[in-house]
């Protein structure tokens, strides 16, 4: 019973962290209706930034988590005005845009290993450990569990709230509806690729303690990513909260039974059954 | 009669300078690693040093400089290939140096072989990659049969476990060092699993290897953020048993990312910097000069690769016969950092020792 309970809580931060990285990815699809093949590049300049910042500038873990997002934000705009939004506004541009954000991703990539190197960079979040009955957790994951809590609070409040965030969900719903109505259809598009980077980086920042900075951990995460998003449908964000969630628990738990590799395998079977069986995901149009 | 005469003085002042040209070309020696891996960084920088040092001397073949054709395998078999056929055909190769992984390895040879080239081999742990048959294939890192019987040995006669668990990455290195402790324990192994080699997130990993009760925990990583990740995941969860990592994949760069958690991992080698010999002090002297850290065993099975070959080619005094540079290379008692050491029928290197190593006060020191 310990530990599962131990390995329930294992999960939890786990699939916190596939939601975190998830979360961008299914706003931009919700919005812009393309797939940023190059979030996964977001998260892992999240990590970097707050790396080097921590390390080479000396500055408090906090304060960099501010930086990345504000950097890894501005990425982002940039990648939004150079490969983004030009090309999805042409016909069939939803489809190049996989390829136009490939490429941006695999040129930040290389750029990030020339500059940086392979070599993989540790750094301290929060130190020290929770117990939680026979439970242990370190700290810096309670604070990643929590500051992920806190910030689908946040999105959903912006959502739900906010002038931008009713835009949003108007563009999301329907981009000639929304120019309709007198919407900046592009600038609310634009904001929503700015807000996912953001979102990605301050994943990254959150994660970097945990799993050591390395040049190409995004590819890896931007996977796990896609398959919480196409089992959570496709621009839900309860759908990606859930199911990030859910995944790292259900590969937690049956590590225990089946082993690691076994346990990481059935993630990618269960997006298998999820596409034959409910291909529109378990969380249809919750963005709208 | 005029024109005629300047027409031969011409050519033969072309000729002297093409002659020149030749005599003064580069020889080309072709290097695949998985280079955008920090192990496969570290062998480059060490390949390049070790090109350097021997230019830096004046070169190979009368004056001809060494110059390293660099291409990336990425630890895939089909892109290992691709290097190799690139260096062969395109780039005029003979010698393809380098490589971490044996399944990388274990494609290339065939390539090689069809090029009537040679591979001088630097990672590639399977016992098998040197059994294939063809005679110009040499390795130089210790095999996983030749670290199982060293490594062993220490374990079950000096560090005695009682338990023992076996954490391995899902690849060919991982599976045969599982199934060697497996043969080596037996029902002392308790626990067992397979982690992928992208893995980042260790804490189911070590919650289960815990529940356990192992009273050693032996990793097979090639990549310290997993290892690292793996000692700093099992610390993170008040699990301290004695810790080891399979030979060869201990370096400084291990406590550099887990921190405190790597303190008093252990493991073999057949390298270590501290090594007392002329070659070595200057190897790691001109190492830390150019890279800013000690080298370690990547950095110094790369040198190995151009130092070998390269001085090879030198006593064979020619590029092109390859069968007689192999020759050369089988026949010659070569000195490396790493000491003395020669080449078996098969192309096996042997070394003197393996050293036992350990991680004490945030590096990796000899242990004996």
């Amino acid at each position: 019973m310990e530990l599962l309970l131990q390995q329930i809580a294992n999960g939890l931060s786990l699939g916190m962290a596939y939601a975190l990285v998830a979360l961008g990815l299914t706003l931009v699809f919700g919005v812009l209706h393309v797939v940023n093949f190059a979030h996964g590049e977001f998260y892992m300049l999240g990590a970097l930034v707050t790396v080097l910042v921590v390390k080479s500038l000396g500055l408090p873990y906090i304060v960099a988590l501010l930086i990345a997002i504000v950097l890894v934000s501005a990425v982002a705009w940039v990648m939004d005005i150079v490969a983004v939004s030009p090309v999805a506004r042409k016909p069939g541009g939803d489809q190049i845009v996989l390829v136009s954000t490939y490429a941006a991703g695999l040129i930040i990539v290389e750029t990030v290993l020339a500059a940086i190197g392979p070599t993989p960079i540790a750094v301290s979040g929060f130190s020290g450990i929770v117990h939680f009955g026979s439970v242990v957790l370190t700290m810096h994951r309670v604070f990643m569990f929590a500051a992920g809590i806190v910030m689908i609070c946040g999105l959903y409040m912006l959502f739900t709230r906010t002038n931008f965030g009713r835009s949003l969900r108007a563009v999301a719903q329907s981009d000639y509806a929304a120019k309709v109505v007198g919407i900046d259809v592009e600038r609310i598009k634009t904001l929503t690729f700015v807000l996912a980077g953001g979102i990605a980086g301050l994943a990254g920042g959150l994660i970097a303690p945990i799993i050591t900075f390395n040049a190409t951990m995004g590819l890896h995460a931007g996977i796990h990513a896609f398959v919480v998003v196409v089992i959570g449908s496709m621009g839900s964000i309860p759908g990606a909260v859930v199911c990030g969630l859910s995944l790292g628990m259900i590969e937690s738990v049956l590590s225990i039974f089946l082993g690691q590799h076994v346990a990481a395998t059935l993630i990618y079977s269960l997006l298998l059954v999820t596409l034959f069986v409910r291909p529109q995901g378990l969380f249809q149009g919750a963005l709208r | 009669m005029k024109t005629y005469k300047k027409l031969v003085a011409g050519a033969l002042l072309a000729s002297a300078l093409v002659s020149q040209a030749v005599a003064q070309e580069a020889v080309k020696l072709g290097v695949i690693f998985p280079t955008r891996t920090i192990i496969g960084e570290q062998a480059v920088h060490g390949a390049e040093l070790a090109a350097k040092q021997i230019n830096d001397a004046g070169g190979i073949l009368d004056g001809r400089m060494v110059e390293l054709i660099v291409y990336d395998s990425n630890f895939s078999a089909v892109d290992g290939v691709s290097a190799a056929q690139r260096l062969l055909t395109q780039d005029g190769v003979k010698y393809i140096l380098g490589e971490i992984s044996s399944t990388v390895a274990f494609a290339v040879i065939p390539v090689v072989e069809s090029e009537e080239a040679l591979a001088m081999l630097a990672m590639p742990k399977h016992p098998d990659v040197t059994n294939s048959g063809y005679e110009n294939v040499f390795r130089l890192n210790s095999t996983s049969q030749i670290d199982a019987a060293s490594f062993g040995k220490y374990l079950t006669e000096t560090v005695k476990p009682e338990k023992v668990a076996v954490l391995v990455q899902n690849d060919d290195i991982g599976l045969t060092s599982l199934e060697q402790m497996k043969q080596l324990f037996g029902e002392k192994v308790v626990f067992s699993d397979i982690f992928d080699v992208k893995q980042a997130d260790f804490s189911a990993l070590a919650t289960n290897v815990r529940a356990s009760g192992a009273d050693l925990v032996c990793v097979t990583a090639a990549n310290p953020e997993q290892s690292g990740g793996v000692f700093r995941s099992m610390a993170d969860v008040g699990y301290s048993p004695k810790r080891c990592l399979l030979p060869g994949y201990l370096n400084n760069d291990l406590p550099d990312v887990a921190g405190a958690a790597a303190e008093g991992v252990f493991s073999q080698d057949v390298y270590i910097d501290t090594i007392d010999s002329e070659l070595n002090n200057t190897f790691v002297k001109e190492y830390l000069a150019a890279q800013g850290k000690v080298p370690g065993k990547p950095e110094v099975l790369g040198f190995e690769t151009v130092w070998i070959v390269a001085k090879a080619i030198d006593a064979a005094g020619s590029y092109d016969d390859v069968s007689k540079v192999a020759k050369v290379i089988r026949d010659t008692q070569w000195e490396s950092p790493r000491g003395k050491l020669r080449f078996n029928e098969i192309g096996q290197a042997l070394t003197e020792k393996l050293y036992n190593t350990v991680v004490k006060d945030g590096r990796v020191v000899r242990a004996d």
